[in-house]
């Protein structure tokens, strides 16, 4: 039998830092997603022992502030493209307003940290969930495009072949049959 | 049933033979009766004269009694008394004689009675009379002239009533003659009827006979013929037949039969174990099965196997047979065909075929391989060049940099034709899968593969909507990319190239260029452009391979491009057209099968 | 961008193919580390090393002698200690189903070696790119997919 999870990210990451962060006896509070406030200072090797048992789950401690507002706006647009009821604004509208800054420096901002475009990063978001949705069996690839705020099924195919090199049928064959050497072995 | 339906059918006879039975019966019936009459006639003849005769006779023995009487008183003679009682018995035998003869006659027999009352009181006379005694001479001559004349009465009225009685009796004659003599008149026209009726069915019926021994003769004759044309045709077709009775078990060779097997016809008693002795071993057991299950079963499919002919030669034989039903008897019914030659000559082909595939997959295989691993150093060489441009170009004379410009440009060159190489190796390829695709998917997957031409040439494509089709996808893509690549590479210098595409639905008898015997209805697609165009006379050249119409100074070619087109049409059992004029552009109207 | 090397892996039999692949990535500016292998034997027995540096890409050709690549990918998405590693195929073909095929098995990119070395810069310095975005921005492996 074969079960589809999804992941409520905010819920599962605070849940596992209490776990985590308890263990240490510290005092703190999760303020947000990717946010923890320590309420008492700690001392270099237990900040060095948080920091590698952290890693060791893939977890990262970003220190520099635009580092900090990069990862924000990422979170922010993976929230917006992720979103089930995504509203229909213009991404730049919906991150100046969010994040309270012009989009003009964000853009700017995320380029030279990440030496890639928002544009880009979103475009990657969105067909990650294209795949993701692809992946999960339940939605035609018509409703997924409308799901996306696409005007066609057309548009998201060229999306999706411009982002992977590969269409979204072809995608949606590669799984299939990817899963079906899983069921046999 | 009409008249001429029923002259000809077979209860025709029959009943004219009833019939004819019955006519004579009817002829007997009548003839009897008509003798009977005539006997009956000339009885009555005889009994009327009996009946005179007697009554005279009578009369003459009652005159002859009465002239005793008279002689008595003359002569007082007492023998007259013998006499007259002689007469007297001859008198009651005439009486009784006419009673019997006139037993049936109510008339007579009043009359008779009369008589005998009459001859009583003669009697009485004649008795008083005798009783007299004469002898003393002459009496009272009045008592004399009584008694002589006393009978005189009774013999007046015995003649009346005897005249009567023979009148009577004469026209009971005549009436009886009359009825006689039309009797003689009819029964021979009866008779006469009803011999014409019978000799006219008699003629019919010899008439009906006849034709019919005579078609029968010519039914015979054509058996016969037909007889010795299927003897022939065996003989002709290399095929006998046979037959097996099913209730008695026995088999019926033709000739052909026997020859078949080698022999002469007849050369032995048809039966079955005498032909499976030629049977190859090998097929033995198979036959008897099937000539077993078929003898149960009543139903023989075709089935081959090989015998051995009486010089040993062996031979493929085909059977079949079925059974057939006639007059209650069931009569399986087979053929023998002496199918070798068509065997071997199979057998030929398949061979042939079979090499034929290996050479062609073999030279798929090379094909494929070849331009798939000339790719490898052809890349280093462009990739070396590449780099040695980017590096190194200013460190080179002049003359070597020319060298290096048309070393790339050849490289460029062999590229494009290793490509195409490659692309028409993948269409011949064998294992094509065909699935249901969007032909607009696949338009614009081409339109893309050639983005960058269309950039460059300012192209504009204009495509009606394009239909799902059972079809390889990668195929028609390729088709698709080549006509577009096509138009624009032969595009008029300076006008950017218009391609438009459209699509109409036709069938096979709306549309004379297509003459397909398995698909009916195609969708017509027709790619034309506003490029440089081209002479007609070539339109079926272009599809050859390596063939080309401009030197690769003026265009840049390989010649495979369309020859690829014509190949992935014929994998979909479709059809390509170009039609063109110089400077007027080209069409290119592809027809692919609505269904495979 | 990163703080540490991009260790990157390539396994192909040819001298010209490795000699192209190491001069491009030394042309980036771009912090990696590259290893080449002349075969697939040769790899998987570094890879299975029980200290081995795994790398975070790794490039695989397809037609190598002893071990092919497509074995070599077999092996390696059996195992899962090498579930991180973002697989490459680096191969001369283009054929659909090929490719189509890799991807099946477990690969996550494919690539199709260029003709042209300025190409073949642009194309690495893409896949790397594109691998570390999803490296950092948690994104799920298991579809990363990209053909170039």
């Amino acid at each position: 039998m074969k079960a589809f999870l999804k992941f409520d990210f905010t819920i599962l990451t605070k849940k596992f830092l209490e776990e985590k962060l308890s263990s240490f006896g510290l005092k703190y509070t999760i303020t947000g997603f990717g946010e923890v406030e320590f309420l008492e200072n700690i001392p270099d090797e237990k900040i060095e022992e948080i920091t590698s048992l952290l890693n060791e789950y893939g977890i990262e401690i970003i220190e520099n502030q635009k580092t900090v507002l990069v990862q924000k706006i990422k979170d922010t647009i993976i929230e917006m493209v992720f979103k089930e009821d995504a509203p229909n604004v213009k991404a730049s509208v919906y991150l100046a307003e969010k994040l309270n800054h012009s989009y003009g420096y964000l853009s700017n901002l995320f380029s030279e940290v990440t030496y890639a475009s928002i544009e880009n990063f979103i475009i990657l978001q969105k067909i990650e969930y294209a795949k993701q949705l692809i992946v999960n069996d339940k939605l035609s690839l018509t409703e997924i495009a409308f799901k996306l705020n696409y005007s066609s099924v057309a548009h998201l195919s060229t999306q999706f072949k411009n982002t992977t090199g590969i269409t979204p049928s072809q995608f949606q064959r590669i799984i299939a049959k990817r899963r079906e050497i899983a069921n046999t072995k | 049933m009409n008249i001429l339906s029923f002259y000809r059918s077979p209860i025709f006879l029959r009943i004219v033979f009833v019939l004819s039975i019955a006519i004579i019966f009817f002829i007997a019936a009548v003839t009897y009766k008509q003798i009977n009459a005539l006997t009956n006639s000339s009885n009555q003849v005889l009994n009327t004269y009996n009946v005179a005769v007697e009554l005279e006779k009578m009369y003459t023995y009652i005159n002859d009694l009465e002239t005793a009487k008279r002689d008595y008183i003359a002569s007082n003679d007492q023998t007259i008394k013998f006499a007259i009682k002689i007469h007297q018995k001859e008198i009651e035998k005439a009486l009784l004689k006419v009673e019997k003869i006139t037993k049936g006659n109510k008339t007579q027999r009043e009359y008779l009675k009369i008589l005998r009352s009459l001859i009583k009181h003669k009697y009485y006379i004649v008795n008083s009379i005798l009783a007299k005694d004469y002898s003393n001479g002459i009496l009272g001559s009045t008592e004399l002239n009584n008694d002589f004349l006393s009978g005189k009465k009774v013999m007046y009225d015995i003649r009346k009533v005897i005249n009567k009685m023979i009148t009577i009796e004469e026209s009971l004659l005549n009436k009886r003659n009359s009825i006689y003599k039309d009797n003689q008149k009819t029964t021979p026209l009866y008779i006469y009827l009803t011999l014409l009726i019978t000799l006219v069915l008699l003629v019919l019926s010899y008439v009906k006979m006849s034709k019919d021994l005579n078609n029968i003769k010519s039914y015979n004759n054509e058996l016969l013929v037909s007889n010795e044309s299927s003897n022939l045709s065996e003989i002709v077709g290399n095929y006998g037949t046979w037959q097996l009775n099913l209730d008695t078990n026995k088999y019926t060779f033709s000739d052909n039969e026997y020859r078949l097997l080698g022999y002469e016809p007849k050369a032995f008693k048809a039966n079955l174990d005498d032909f499976m002795k030629h049977i190859h071993p090998d097929d033995y057991e198979m036959v008897k099965e099937v000539t077993l299950k078929m003898i149960y079963q009543e139903v023989l499919p075709s089935f081959t196997y090989r015998i051995y002919k009486t010089n040993g030669e062996l031979r493929h034989f085909r059977a079949s047979g079925r059974v057939v039903t006639k007059s209650e008897e069931r009569i399986l019914i087979g053929t023998t065909t002496d199918v070798t030659e068509v065997i071997i000559a199979n057998q030929e082909i398949e061979e042939r075929n079979r090499i034929l595939e290996s050479n062609n997959k073999e030279l798929q295989a090379f094909n494929y391989v070849a331009s798939h691993d000339l790719q490898e150093p052809l890349r280093k060489i462009e990739t070396f060049i590449s780099r040695l441009i980017d590096k190194d170009l200013d460190n080179l004379s002049e003359s070597g940099q020319q060298y290096l410009s048309r070393i790339n440009a050849a490289a460029g060159r062999m590229r494009i034709l290793i490509d195409d190489l490659l692309q028409f190796s993948r269409t011949t390829r064998a294992e094509q899968v065909f699935m249901k695709t969007d032909l607009n998917e696949l338009l614009e997957n081409a339109k893309q593969e050639q983005a960058q031409l269309i950039e460059e040439k300012k192209a504009i494509i204009n495509n009606e909507t394009l239909p799902e089709l059972e079809v390889v996808p990668f195929q028609i893509q390729q088709l698709f990319s080549n006509l577009i690549n096509n138009s624009i590479k032969y595009s008029k210098e300076n006008i950017p190239p218009v391609i438009n595409i459209s699509i109409t639905e036709v069938d096979t008898e709306s549309d004379e260029k297509i003459n397909s015997i398995t698909n009916t209805k195609f969708y017509k697609i027709i790619f034309s452009d506003n490029g440089i165009g081209f002479e007609q006379e070539y339109a079926d050249k272009i599809f050859t391979l390596f063939t080309r119409l401009h030197n690769k100074d003026e265009y840049a070619g390989t010649g495979i491009g369309l020859a690829i087109c014509k190949k992935i049409i014929e994998n979909h059992k479709g059809y390509i057209f170009a039609n063109s004029e110089i400077d007027r552009g080209s069409t290119f109207t592809i027809y692919l099968p609505k269904e495979i | 961008m990163q703080k540490e090397y991009i260790h990157i892996v390539l396994a192909d039999d040819d001298e010209d193919d490795r000699l192209f692949f190491t001069d491009a990535f030394s042309e980036l500016k771009m912090s990696t580390k590259v290893q080449t292998y002349n075969d697939g034997v040769a790899l998987m027995d570094y890879l299975n090393q029980e200290d081995a540096i795994l790398p975070n890409v790794l490039f695989l050709d397809l037609n190598m002698p002893r071990k092919s690549g497509i074995e070599c990918l077999q092996e390696i998405k059996s195992n899962s200690k090498f579930d991180n590693i973002a697989i490459a195929i680096y191969s001369t073909s283009s054929s659909e189903e090929h490719i189509e095929e890799t991807f099946v098995l477990g690969a996550n990119i494919y690539i199709k070696k260029p003709n042209d070395f300025n190409a073949l810069k642009k194309v690495l310095s893409d896949v790397i790119t594109i691998n570390w975005q999803y490296h950092t921005s948690g994104l799920n492996k298991e579809n990363f997919l990209l053909r170039m």
